[in-house]
Protein backbone atom coordinates (compact mmCIF):
# COMPACT_ATOMS: atom_id res chain seq x y z
CA UNK A 1 0.00 0.00 0.00
CA UNK A 2 0.95 3.67 -0.81
CA UNK A 3 -0.68 6.89 0.38
CA UNK A 4 -0.83 10.32 -1.43
CA UNK A 5 -2.37 13.35 0.50
CA UNK A 6 -3.87 16.87 -0.36
CA UNK A 7 -5.81 19.60 0.83
CA UNK A 8 -9.56 20.89 -0.29
CA UNK A 9 -11.01 23.59 1.07
CA UNK A 10 -9.21 22.85 4.65
CA UNK A 11 -10.15 19.06 4.54
CA UNK A 12 -7.28 16.78 4.70
CA UNK A 13 -7.97 14.31 2.10
CA UNK A 14 -5.81 10.78 2.14
CA UNK A 15 -5.65 8.69 -0.75
CA UNK A 16 -4.45 5.06 0.16
CA UNK A 17 -3.49 2.81 -3.10
CA UNK A 18 -3.34 -0.67 -2.90
CA UNK A 19 -4.37 -2.96 0.05
CA UNK A 20 -4.41 -2.76 3.40
CA UNK A 21 -3.81 -6.14 5.54
CA UNK A 22 -1.57 -5.36 8.44
CA UNK A 23 1.93 -4.99 8.57
CA UNK A 24 4.39 -2.05 7.74
CA UNK A 25 2.61 -1.12 4.92
CA UNK A 26 -0.63 -0.31 7.55
CA UNK A 27 1.15 1.83 9.68
CA UNK A 28 1.57 4.16 6.52
CA UNK A 29 -2.44 5.05 6.82
CA UNK A 30 -2.39 5.22 10.47
CA UNK A 31 0.41 7.39 11.26
CA UNK A 32 -1.10 9.82 8.36
CA UNK A 33 -4.49 10.00 10.18
CA UNK A 34 -2.84 10.62 13.51
CA UNK A 35 0.13 13.22 11.72
CA UNK A 36 -3.63 15.32 10.96
CA UNK A 37 -5.02 14.94 14.24
CA UNK A 38 -1.60 16.30 16.06
CA UNK A 39 -1.76 18.97 13.46
CA UNK A 40 -4.57 20.33 14.51
CA UNK A 41 -6.69 18.98 11.19
CA UNK A 42 -10.19 17.79 12.39
CA UNK A 43 -12.16 17.16 8.80
CA UNK A 44 -10.44 14.52 7.16
CA UNK A 45 -11.79 12.52 4.01
CA UNK A 46 -10.39 9.01 2.97
CA UNK A 47 -10.45 8.09 -0.67
CA UNK A 48 -10.86 4.39 -1.13
CA UNK A 49 -11.15 4.35 -4.68
CA UNK A 50 -7.68 2.48 -5.34
CA UNK A 51 -7.93 0.46 -2.57
CA UNK A 52 -8.18 -3.15 -3.79
CA UNK A 53 -9.25 -4.65 -0.55
CA UNK A 54 -8.61 -4.14 3.04
CA UNK A 55 -9.23 -6.80 5.92
CA UNK A 56 -10.32 -6.37 9.57
CA UNK A 57 -6.76 -4.42 10.35
CA UNK A 58 -7.82 -1.70 7.72
CA UNK A 59 -11.28 -1.50 9.12
CA UNK A 60 -9.84 -1.08 12.98
CA UNK A 61 -7.54 1.79 11.35
CA UNK A 62 -10.66 3.37 9.67
CA UNK A 63 -12.00 3.23 13.42
CA UNK A 64 -9.00 4.61 15.23
CA UNK A 65 -8.87 7.87 12.95
CA UNK A 66 -12.38 7.77 13.10
CA UNK A 67 -13.28 7.92 17.15
CA UNK A 68 -9.66 10.13 17.78
CA UNK A 69 -11.38 12.81 15.61
CA UNK A 70 -14.86 12.44 16.91
CA UNK A 71 -12.92 12.31 20.49
CA UNK A 72 -11.37 16.17 19.10
CA UNK A 73 -14.23 17.36 17.86
CA UNK A 74 -13.49 16.29 14.42
CA UNK A 75 -15.03 13.71 11.89
CA UNK A 76 -13.73 11.01 9.28
CA UNK A 77 -15.72 10.20 6.04
CA UNK A 78 -15.25 8.21 3.38
CA UNK A 79 -15.68 8.32 -0.55
CA UNK A 80 -15.37 6.61 -3.86
CA UNK A 81 -16.09 3.28 -1.44
CA UNK A 82 -15.42 0.02 -3.72
CA UNK A 83 -17.98 -2.42 -3.79
CA UNK A 84 -15.34 -5.07 -1.55
CA UNK A 85 -14.74 -2.54 0.95
CA UNK A 86 -19.16 -1.81 0.88
CA UNK A 87 -19.58 -5.02 1.27
CA UNK A 88 -17.05 -5.67 4.38
CA UNK A 89 -18.78 -2.65 5.97
CA UNK A 90 -22.06 -3.91 5.49
CA UNK A 91 -21.46 -7.50 7.27
CA UNK A 92 -19.82 -5.94 9.70
CA UNK A 93 -22.25 -2.84 10.28
CA UNK A 94 -19.64 -0.57 10.40
CA UNK A 95 -21.99 0.97 7.69
CA UNK A 96 -23.87 2.14 10.64
CA UNK A 97 -20.73 4.18 11.88
CA UNK A 98 -18.75 5.60 9.08
CA UNK A 99 -20.57 8.17 6.55
CA UNK A 100 -19.90 7.35 3.01
CA UNK A 101 -20.08 9.52 -0.06
CA UNK A 102 -19.73 8.92 -4.28
CA UNK A 103 -17.20 11.10 -4.34
CA UNK A 104 -14.68 13.11 -2.52
CA UNK A 105 -16.48 16.20 -4.23
CA UNK A 106 -19.56 14.71 -2.10
CA UNK A 107 -17.49 14.41 0.71
CA UNK A 108 -15.79 17.96 0.90
CA UNK A 109 -19.52 19.65 0.54
CA UNK A 110 -20.71 17.15 3.53
CA UNK A 111 -18.33 19.07 6.25
CA UNK B 1 15.35 -12.47 10.49
CA UNK B 2 14.83 -15.93 8.62
CA UNK B 3 12.70 -15.40 5.40
CA UNK B 4 9.65 -17.25 3.78
CA UNK B 5 9.91 -20.46 2.74
CA UNK B 6 8.18 -21.99 -0.44
CA UNK B 7 7.49 -25.53 -0.63
CA UNK B 8 5.23 -26.61 -3.73
CA UNK B 9 1.75 -25.20 -2.45
CA UNK B 10 2.56 -23.88 1.18
CA UNK B 11 4.20 -21.09 2.17
CA UNK B 12 6.34 -20.72 5.75
CA UNK B 13 6.72 -17.47 7.50
CA UNK B 14 8.05 -16.46 10.85
CA UNK B 15 5.52 -14.46 12.98
CA UNK B 16 5.93 -11.44 11.62
CA UNK B 17 3.46 -9.32 9.73
CA UNK B 18 6.16 -7.99 7.72
CA UNK B 19 5.82 -11.26 5.65
CA UNK B 20 2.27 -10.79 5.37
CA UNK B 21 2.27 -9.29 1.70
CA UNK B 22 4.92 -12.67 0.92
CA UNK B 23 2.01 -14.49 1.92
CA UNK B 24 -0.63 -12.11 -0.11
CA UNK B 25 1.26 -12.52 -3.18
CA UNK B 26 2.25 -16.47 -3.13
CA UNK B 27 -1.88 -17.26 -2.30
CA UNK B 28 -3.22 -14.85 -5.35
CA UNK B 29 -0.54 -16.50 -7.83
CA UNK B 30 -1.50 -19.80 -7.22
CA UNK B 31 -5.24 -18.85 -7.02
CA UNK B 32 -4.98 -17.31 -10.61
CA UNK B 33 -2.73 -20.33 -11.73
CA UNK B 34 -6.65 -22.38 -10.96
CA UNK B 35 -8.29 -19.63 -12.94
CA UNK B 36 -9.80 -18.13 -10.02
CA UNK B 37 -12.65 -14.88 -10.84
CA UNK B 38 -10.90 -12.11 -9.02
CA UNK B 39 -13.50 -11.19 -6.79
CA UNK B 40 -13.16 -14.67 -5.11
CA UNK B 41 -9.36 -14.35 -4.96
CA UNK B 42 -9.86 -11.20 -2.95
CA UNK B 43 -12.29 -13.03 -0.74
CA UNK B 44 -10.10 -15.87 -0.12
CA UNK B 45 -7.12 -12.88 0.77
CA UNK B 46 -9.03 -11.57 2.90
CA UNK B 47 -9.39 -14.40 4.94
CA UNK B 48 -6.29 -15.88 4.80
CA UNK B 49 -4.52 -12.45 6.16
CA UNK B 50 -6.70 -12.57 9.24
CA UNK B 51 -5.91 -16.10 9.72
CA UNK B 52 -2.01 -15.66 9.43
CA UNK B 53 -2.21 -12.33 11.63
CA UNK B 54 -4.36 -14.67 14.17
CA UNK B 55 -1.80 -16.98 13.70
CA UNK B 56 1.16 -14.71 14.19
CA UNK B 57 0.12 -12.36 17.05
CA UNK B 58 -2.59 -15.17 19.30
CA UNK B 59 -1.23 -18.37 18.45
CA UNK B 60 2.46 -17.59 17.84
CA UNK B 61 2.43 -14.85 20.75
CA UNK B 62 4.99 -12.90 17.72
CA UNK B 63 7.54 -15.21 18.76
CA UNK B 64 9.90 -14.94 15.54
CA UNK B 65 11.12 -18.77 16.32
CA UNK B 66 7.71 -20.03 15.41
CA UNK B 67 6.32 -20.17 12.16
CA UNK B 68 3.14 -19.81 10.35
CA UNK B 69 2.19 -22.51 7.33
CA UNK B 70 0.02 -21.81 4.43
CA UNK B 71 -0.80 -24.77 2.05
CA UNK B 72 -3.19 -23.98 -0.85
CA UNK B 73 -4.66 -26.63 -3.11
CA UNK B 74 -8.14 -26.99 -5.28
CA UNK B 75 -10.80 -29.99 -4.73
CA UNK B 76 -12.88 -30.53 -7.25
CA UNK B 77 -14.77 -27.02 -7.21
CA UNK B 78 -13.59 -25.74 -4.02
CA UNK B 79 -10.00 -23.78 -3.17
CA UNK B 80 -8.92 -25.16 0.66
CA UNK B 81 -6.52 -23.00 2.76
CA UNK B 82 -4.68 -24.27 5.85
CA UNK B 83 -3.52 -22.03 8.16
CA UNK B 84 -1.11 -23.62 11.12
CA UNK B 85 0.37 -21.98 13.63
CA UNK B 86 3.10 -23.45 16.39
CA UNK B 87 1.16 -21.69 19.76
CA UNK B 88 -1.46 -22.56 22.70
CA UNK B 89 -3.94 -21.94 20.26
CA UNK B 90 -6.76 -19.76 20.91
CA UNK B 91 -10.54 -20.08 21.28
CA UNK B 92 -12.44 -18.32 18.80
CA UNK B 93 -15.95 -18.89 21.33
CA UNK B 94 -14.50 -16.19 23.78
CA UNK B 95 -14.06 -13.58 21.02
CA UNK B 96 -16.85 -11.11 21.51
CA UNK B 97 -19.21 -10.76 18.81
CA UNK B 98 -18.16 -7.60 16.51
CA UNK B 99 -21.00 -6.78 15.64
CA UNK B 100 -22.80 -6.32 18.88
CA UNK B 101 -23.51 -2.52 19.48
CA UNK B 102 -20.81 -1.90 22.26
CA UNK B 103 -17.74 -3.27 20.47
CA UNK B 104 -18.67 -1.79 16.98
CA UNK B 105 -16.22 0.72 17.68
CA UNK B 106 -13.36 -1.58 18.44
CA UNK B 107 -10.34 -1.51 16.47
CA UNK B 108 -9.72 -5.55 16.46
CA UNK B 109 -11.89 -8.54 17.11
CA UNK B 110 -13.81 -9.07 14.41
CA UNK B 111 -11.15 -11.47 11.58
CA UNK B 112 -12.73 -14.66 12.58
CA UNK B 113 -16.17 -13.14 12.32
CA UNK B 114 -15.16 -11.59 8.54
CA UNK B 115 -13.72 -15.13 7.33
CA UNK B 116 -16.57 -16.90 8.67
CA UNK B 117 -18.37 -14.64 6.44
CA UNK B 118 -16.49 -14.47 3.33
CA UNK B 119 -15.41 -18.46 3.21
CA UNK B 120 -17.97 -21.55 2.30
CA UNK B 121 -16.24 -23.40 5.88
CA UNK B 122 -14.61 -22.61 8.36
CA UNK B 123 -13.12 -25.80 11.07
CA UNK B 124 -10.66 -25.37 13.35
CA UNK B 125 -8.84 -28.02 14.97
CA UNK B 126 -6.89 -26.97 18.33
CA UNK B 127 -4.20 -29.33 18.87
CA UNK B 128 -0.86 -29.84 21.76
CA UNK B 129 1.27 -28.39 18.35
CA UNK B 130 -1.01 -25.40 17.11
CA UNK B 131 -4.10 -24.28 15.87
CA UNK B 132 -4.34 -25.30 12.27
CA UNK B 133 -7.65 -23.79 10.34
CA UNK B 134 -8.92 -24.77 7.57
CA UNK B 135 -11.23 -22.80 5.21
CA UNK B 136 -13.02 -23.58 1.84
CA UNK B 137 -14.58 -21.57 -1.01
CA UNK B 138 -16.65 -22.80 -3.72
CA UNK B 139 -14.43 -21.23 -7.12
CA UNK B 140 -16.09 -22.59 -9.96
Amino acid sequence: MNLNDYERDGIAVLEPRGKIMGGPDATILHEKLHECIEKGQKKVIIDLARVEWMNSTGLGILISGLTTLRNNGGELKLANVTDKIQSLLTITKLVTVFEAFDSVDEAVSSF
Amino acid sequence: MRKPTIINNSIRIPSSEEHLPDVDSFLEGILRGYGVEETIIADIAISVTELVINGIIHGNGSNPDKDVTVAISKKDANVEVVVQDQGDGFNPDEIENPIDAKNLLKEVGRGIFIVKSLMDSVAIDRTTRGTRITITKKVS
